[in-house]
């Protein structure tokens, strides 16, 4: 998309909120993106839902695990000792 | 960052583990299995093929410890056996391509065009509604068991591709780096594929949490 080097649109800004939030946009458009949000809440809300997804994507790591498949995991582990 | 290769600690665990000590085993399942388990229910259907996959995954991680040099850390060897391990059972391995040749595909829009202001607009590019915010939302809805099932199923749904760098990056807690060098991905490529995740994700919770 055509744009002005001076700004860009909100079209623009959700297409490099991940990168921004991993630290690796060039620092011009780490610039830009941060102009932006100072007048546009609409991307301010969005990029604090990228955020709010990856920490609930983050919630999905706190599996139980079930003492039985432990129990069998070390009967394994001894097996596989024995060779 | 230097989180590539192992570190003291686990060179230490890895020689405790070959000479067959339980105590480490032990604590080895504890501090990995409920991540496996999680990595494994992004790629199968239900919880039961999950616990199978996570079993096969410790058997086959025994089995590769003699063969285990540390180019990788610990996590992201053990994570991406059971990927592969994951991906030989889900029912949708029929479609599977080797992660080499998956380059992301075509251009693929974060946010439907459709919510942007045309170009003939006075402001081309810009919302026609802003998204909501979402920290208006209760933490419990945020957070709540319905809401993750939206998660899991979202992300059961993502390409073959883009599913195993967001399980990698968000739920293991995988380096770029790790990521790149498990799936054989280039930085970039590993940047748009997580990008297109996350995104995916995001419609998906929007449409679960209520609008624009």
């Amino acid at each position: 998309m055509a744009h002005s080097p001076l700004h860009i649109s909100c079209q623009e800004v959700v297409e490099l909120v991940s990168d921004y939030l991993e630290q690796a946009l060039p620092a011009d458009d780490a610039a830009l993106l941060e102009q932006h949000l100072n007048f546009c809440d609409g991307c301010v809300w969005y990029v604090d839902q990228v955020r709010t997804t990856i920490n609930v994507v983050g919630e999905l790591r706190a599996e139980d695990v079930p003492e039985e498949t432990k129990a069998k995991l070390m009967i394994a582990f001894r097996d596989w000792k024995r060779g | 960052m230097s989180s590539v290769t192992v570190t003291r600690d686990e060179a230490d665990l890895v020689e405790r583990l070959r000479g067959g000590d339980e105590a480490a085993f032990e604590t080895l399942i504890e501090s990995y299995s409920g991540l496996m388990l999680s990595v494994a229910r992004s790629y199968v259907k239900t919880r039961a093929v999950a616990e199978e996959v996570l079993q096969d995954a410790w058997l086959a991680v025994l089995q590769g410890l003699e063969r285990f040099e540390g180019r990788s850390s610990l996590k992201t060897w053990i994570i991406s056996i059971v990927i592969n391990i994951a991906r030989t059972r889900g029912a949708r391995e029929a479609r599977t391509v080797p992660f080499a040749s998956l380059a992301p595909e075509h251009q693929e829009a974060a946010v439907d065009p459709d919510r942007f202001r045309g170009a003939g607009d006075a402001f081309p590019g810009h919302w026609w509604a802003y998204p909501a915010n979402w920290n208006e939302r209760p933490e419990e809805v945020i957070l709540g068991r319905e809401t993750l099932e939206v998660v899991t199923t979202a992300i059961e749904q993502l390409p073959d591709a883009q599913r195993a760098v967001i399980t990698m990056r968000d739920i293991a807690g995988c380096s770029p780096e790790e990521v790149c060098e498990t799936l054989a991905l280039t930085e970039g490529n590993q940047r748009v594929l997580l990008h297109r995740a996350r995104s995916r994700v995001r419609a998906a919770l929007e449409r679960h949490l209520g609008g624009a």
